[in-house]
């Protein structure tokens, strides 16, 4: 198979690396970046545990191939938190305990938070809508959809 | 301050999550997230495609030459079986195969594409046999048997095995004097309900890895509820001391029961035996988990009951028949605890049950969160409302009468232990507004209140162990050892609390020594059966005592005072009797100088505890009679005000209320979120989940069409409440409360369903097309 | 049992400076060659082996297939790789093709739809396809390059069968057309699966109606089934009913009955054949008394 080098920029740092035609982005992340906060759940494209942000947009990263990413800008949970400092978002997981064995929690987070940026004050209905391609066994949701009202608070 | 109140501080506090950053950030490290470096090879797996059937021949040849395949194993490599309390199980199929996706062959190769390359390159040649689906077709006296030699298989003294037959456990109870009970009956109900398997869908599926020294010690690094266990049951099998295997158990993406005892995990040991020196990783993918992986065992009961005139349950026959799959290794425990609960929270004199373990050619059942007691109550609750319907009773009212209470003689002979599910009937009744119609939001709409009752003991050998390890640290902090698993349920936490309290520390010093790695983690027998708050606090409580002791002799040494009059309260050690104080810090590490430079007192503190009940008695096999059938019993209510569309059959929860008494919450809020999160769960199970079998092949194996709850399919609203009527063998009066959630929940919304539209389903789930039809039928019948 | 493969298979990832290369190579890999738009559906086939292209042609970045620009007088056309969620933010789809915004939504979770594409939706031919119906009430038709040129095809002669679409080697649907809704109409799609939202139609109906003073009821009804029959049914005699008789409100139940005679429902996974002929019923029952309504507020 023939290698594809591709440049692009994760959680704000520029990177570049030599892929083959069928690595996902999952892959990618998890395998060659070693950023393992990405999860597989599925590699159907069905529970949102793979979620990160290209070009600011969450995709499911086992539904999108390493190659196309040249040039792209991605971010995953990894990128939430800045200098150690918790994102409001994940203070209000914390807060209201919507968290427990914590494998959707990076997908969750990543949809959520691009949720919050393009619409700062959803209605639950929103929040219930923006996650359905969440799937989270634990928690029964109810925690989280309160999480991400309280963060969008003022 | 009083001891009680010192406590108080810590315990029933909404202590937050000792894990919440780690998995906040990306940081908690689940065993897929190991980084192993390029020595590691991947594992796949060559399966089954027969439901049952003999391996004729299986060639390897080819598969061992394609470059990057290091290792091929198949059943000629070993012939062990595994179990955890019947050994009926091999790794890998020695030649036969008795369910779809039962593993024939391995591979370990450089990549799981090369694997996989290898698995297409092995022949087997099999010779298929009738197979066998149903348990009422496998208990037939000419079934053609699943496993011959059972007669052979060791097997726990509780569990009782019919050689011969396809019956693996048979548990039975005969109390009282069932043909006088039902003349003396006003109304008697017969009724039959059918469970189908699920699955436990933890969003992590199962992945261990597997390393071999030269010496032939084992490392598996697994996401397991029960690193002991394993360990444990791995030696056994392979005949090893526990000492030369070591399991390492990162963070638990989900278990729910699917990573107790062992499933997949052996599969890359015997690989790894292959390949010395080389970690073998497997890990299942999703469409895997859902075929291969063991499943909720699929229940058919038939249920007869019947009270006197007032109301008062005089009697219960109870047949309930398992489809235990191709194993029943763990399977068969579950029928035994089906058995022993067989009644229900109710107090009936006369009794006769049986629980029939069965094996079929389906994939293997398991432990599911609520060990068989979801699919059990699913029966009796329903059952229950049928004789209240048939006495014109209401049925809150037939409940509160009948249910277990303090004092009862249970149906095998065990006192029944003060309990609160009277309180927390009132709670649901109250806040579903029982008995007060609630309007539907459309003509075509109907709706309905249903409630349904649950208890639930810890189901396990009677004397599982539980052990902890406090370490102090020369700051004062301490490293709690031990061996439950966080599984997401908040078990640390729990812990830490407990510790904190147990001590009298701030919380903050206490840090759980994680991962959990059998060589240093103090023993656990396995994180099920709700049991870990409870046995595992009991050991910590034990620890944090034994601890204590160490430090309150060393100070009355030093003090010259009398042990009784030192106390410990934020790390510093009083005395109350002349004020003095010391901190934890400056002693117990280095001990305390004493006086004019002569010497020391003391050293490095370890408290060491440990938990194992030690009253739970054998029960008769021909009667199910004994002193002590289980430590204690968890009991609760729900309630569920459910709405109809008649046109489609959809079905909409308006509220859904649980209550639960868990003696104490230690951490309420966590108490709260197991409720809500086990509710969910039970809802999904009740409307859309069901394992689809075609002849043994499972047709939904993705999550495209085994459909689970998502955001959008909660309730309208949900409340949680918990009573506390303290448990004497608990934790600051604690019981367990992870599984209890799930198990009233398919009977309250069939109960809420019965009494919008009429209507009783054979079983879940309880689809809209399954409810549109019946109504359908019941119109056509009207007509 | 169909094991489904850890990881993607091998294949070569092709990516070509114009539709005309992509088009040729295409046709020079018959069998071997798969385009390649969102890959919501094409991942899953080939990791369950069904599907083994030697070849993915991407088309995502080609010119072209990423505009969606709408036209009051020629409507809307979607290029190929628009997403389902590019669809449904964009306000004059919004406005002039609601019921294509509804069954958009129904697809998959918020991070799938930044994926799939409308395209990809219709030339996948999946008999649930949410956005088929629609897409079919609003007559659009699909905007065809090929090595020999091109040429648009009406969606209703697009569909051949289950997965199968009127393309010869070398063609790429390279943008999907809509023609502006005749004034005054009303839509409304309405479709039932297991789970609220999320989940694949066990039955779906697409309803478009609008004022027309030729027709004998002022109004002329567009009707399509979709997840009932191989390919989605347009249901003419119930559109001729409302058409050329003066409405009257039996006349829904009585369109509602001849959809359910109408289509062709199989037993599956997912549902019975029977209980799909029911939903067809009553789906479309509720869609067209409520585009009445609508019709009627206006």
């Amino acid at each position: 198979m023939k290698m594809h080098t591709i440049n692009f920029t994760i959680n704000g740092r520029k990177e570049s690396l030599k892929v083959s035609s069928n690595l996902t982005l999952l892959h990618m992340i998890r395998e060659n970046l070693a950023l393992t906060g990405t999860k597989n759940g599925c590699e159907a494209g069905e529970c949102g545990a793979c979620t990160v942000l290209l070009n600011g947009e969450p995709v499911n990263s086992c539904m999108v191939l390493a190659v196309e990413c040249d040039r792209a800008e991605i971010m995953t949970v990894e990128g939430l938190t800045e200098n150690g400092e918790l994102a409001r978002l994940q203070e209000s997981f914390k807060n209201l305990n919507a968290v427990q064995c914590g494998f959707c929690t990076p997908g969750m987070l990543i949809t959520a938070y691009e949720l919050l940026q393009r619409n700062p004050h959803p209605t639950p209905s929103e929040i219930k809508e923006a996650l359905v391609g969440n799937l989270c066994r634990c928690t029964g949701y109810e925690r989280i959809i309160q999480a991400v009202e309280q963060a969008s608070g003022e | 301050m009083k001891k009680s109140q010192k406590i108080l501080a810590l315990i029933g506090t909404n202590i937050p999550r000792v894990d919440i950053q780690e998995k906040m950030t990306g940081e908690a490290l689940f065993t897929d997230d190991i980084q192993f470096g390029v020595k590691l090879l991947y594992a796949r797996i060559k399966r089954s495609p027969h439901a049952h059937a003999l391996i004729k021949s299986i060639d390897t040849s080819r598969a061992e030459k394609l470059p990057g395949v290091r290792a091929v194993v198949t059943g000629a490599d070993f012939s062990g079986r595994i179990g955890l309390y019947l050994k009926d199980r091999h790794i890998i199929a020695r030649n036969r195969v008795r369910y779809i996706g039962e593993p024939v062959a391995g591979v370990a190769a450089v990549s799981e594409a090369v694997a996989e390359k290898a698995l297409d390159l092995i022949q087997v040649e099999y010779e298929p046999l009738p197979a066998l689906f149903l348990p009422q077709d496998a208990i037939k006296p000419d079934a053609p048997l699943i496993h011959p030699d059972l007669g052979e298989y060791e097997v726990v003294n509780f569990i009782f095995p019919k050689p011969g037959t396809n019956i693996s456990n048979h548990f039975k109870i005969r109390k009282g004097d069932m043909k006088n009970a039902w003349k003396n009956c006003a109304a008697i109900v017969e009724n039959e309900y059918y469970i189908p398997h699920i699955q436990h869908v933890p969003l992590e599926t199962h992945v261990a890895v597997a390393k071999v020294d030269l010496s032939g010690k084992i490392t598996l690094w697994t996401s397991s509820q029960s690193p002991f266990a394993q360990r444990d049951l791995i030696a056994k099998t392979w005949g090893m001391s526990p000492a030369d295997i070591k399991v390492i158990s990162p963070y638990v993406g989900g278990g729910f029961g699917c990573k107790a005892g062992v499933t997949m995990e052996a599969l890359p040991v015997l690989l790894a035996m292959k390949v010395k020196g080389c970690p073998v990783k497997l890990r299942l993918t999703r469409e895997e988990e859902f075929y291969t992986n063991f499943v909720r065992q699929a229940l058919l009961i038939r249920l007869k009951m019947g009270c006197d005139a007032e109301g008062n349950i005089l009697a219960m026959e109870n047949t309930m028949y398992w489809d235990g799959g191709a194993s029943t290794e763990y399977g068969v425990n579950i029928t035994r605890a089906g058995g022993y609960s067989s009644t229900g929270p109710y107090d009936i004199p006369n009794v006769k049950t049986d629980s029939y373990c069965v094996y079929t050619n389906n994939t293997i059942g398991g432990p599911y969160r609520g060990f068989g007691m979801s699919e059990l109550h699913t029966g009796i609750e329903q059952c229950v409302d049928e004789l209240a319907n048939k006495i014109k009773m209401d049925k809150v009212a037939f409940r509160m009468r009948n249910v277990v209470e303090s004092g009862d003689i249970l149906a095998t002979g065990m006192v029944m232990h003060p309990t609160g599910i009277k309180a927390c009937i009132e709670k649901v009744a109250e806040a579903i507004e029982w008995g007060k119609p609630s309007e539907p939001s459309a003509p075509h709409k109907k709706r309905g209140k249903g409630i349904a009752l649950m208890w639930k003991a810890p189901a396990m050998p009677p004397n599982p162990g539980s052990s902890a390890t406090l370490k102090f640290n020369s700051d004062g902090t301490v490293f709690l050892s031990i061996g439950g698993q966080e599984i997401g349920q908040g078990a640390f936490t729990v812990a830490a609390q407990i510790a904190a309290a147990g001590l009298g520390v701030p919380m903050d010093w206490i840090r759980i020594s994680k991962p959990l790695d059998t060589d240093y983690s103090s023993y656990e027998w396995q994180t099920v059966a709700s049991r870990i708050t409870w046995t595992m606090g009991n050991a910590i409580l034990d620890a944090a005592k034994d601890a204590r002791k160490q430090i309150f002799k060393i100070v009355a040494k030093a003090w010259k005072e009398n042990k009784k009059d030192l106390e410990i309260k934020d790390g510093i050690v009083y005395s109350t009797n002349t004020d003095k104080k010391i901190s934890l810090k400056d002693f117990v590490i280095t001990g305390i100088p004493k006086k004019k430079d002569q010497g020391w007192i003391g050293g490095p503190i370890i408290g060491r505890g440990k938990f194992m009940p030690t009253y739970v008695t054998g029960l008769d096999k021909d009667t199910g009679q004994g002193k002590r059938a289980v430590v204690h019993y968890t009991t609760g209510a729900q309630g569920f005000i459910v709405e109809v569309d008649t046109l489609t059959g959809k079905l909409e929860i308006i509220k859904a209320v649980s209550a639960f008494d868990v003696g104490k919450a230690i951490n309420p809020d966590l108490v709260k979120a197991q409720i809500e999160g086990g509710m969910v769960q039970g809802i999904s199970s009740a409307l859309f989940e069901q394992l689809v079998f075609k002849e043994g092949v499972l047709q939904n194996p993705n999550f495209v069409d085994y459909r689970i709850a998502t955001t959008m399919d909660l309730p309208d609203k949900m409340e949680s409440y918990y009573i506390e009527v303290p448990q004497d063998d608990g934790p600051f009066g604690a019981r367990g409360i992870g599984e209890h959630p799930m198990v009233p929940t398919i009977a309250a919304i069939a109960n809420a369903i019965n009494d919008a539209v009429g209507i009783r389903l054979e079983g879940p789930p309880f689809t809209a097309e399954k409810l549109f039809m019946a109504i359908k039928a019941q119109n056509k019948s009207v007509d | 049992m169909n094991n489904p493969l850890p990881r993607l298979p091998e294949f070569e990832y092709i990516r070509l400076e114009t539709i005309e290369k992509a088009a040729q190579f295409l046709k020079d890999h018959p069998g071997e060659a798969a385009p390649y738009l969102g890959g919501t559906d094409l991942f899953v086939g080939l990791r369950d082996r069904r599907k083994q292209p030697k070849y993915l042609v991407d088309l995502k970045h080609l010119e072209g297939l990423n505009s969606l620009t709408f036209d009051p007088a020629k409507g809307l056309t979607i290029g190929a790789r628009v997403t389902l969620n590019q669809l449904i933010d964009h306000r004059d789809v919004q406005k002039n093709y609601p019921i294509l915004c509804q069954a958009a939504k129904q697809v998959g979770g918020y991070q799938l739809r930044n994926r799939a594409t409308l395209c990809g939706n219709i030339c996948n031919a999946s008999p649930c396809g949410d956005t088929i119906g629609p897409s079919m009430v609003y007559q659009g038709s699909v905007n065809i390059f090929g090595p020999d040129g091109t040429r648009s095809l009406p969606l209703e002669d697009f569909f051949l069968g289950p997965g199968k679409v009127a393309l010869v080697d070398g063609e790429i649907v390279h943008s999907i057309t809509l023609p502006l809704p005749p004034e005054g109409s009303q839509g409304m799609y309405l479709c039932h699966g297991r789970n609220k939202l999320s989940d694949l139609a066990i039955a779906a109906v697409s309803v478009l109606a609008y004022p027309d003073l030729t027709s004998a009821s002022g109004f002329r009804f567009r009707i399509a089934l979709s997840a009932v029959a191989p390919t989605v049914v347009i249901v003419e005699e119930a559109q001729v009913l409302l058409s050329e008789n003066p409405i009257e409100p039996s006349h829904f139940e009585k369109a509602a009955h001849i959809a359910r005679q109408s289509c062709k429902p199989i037993d599956d996974i997912r549902s019975s054949a029977e209980y799909r002929r029911e939903l067809v019923y009553t789906l479309t029952s509720r869609a067209l008394n409520q585009v009445w309504d609508s019709l009627q507020s206006v």
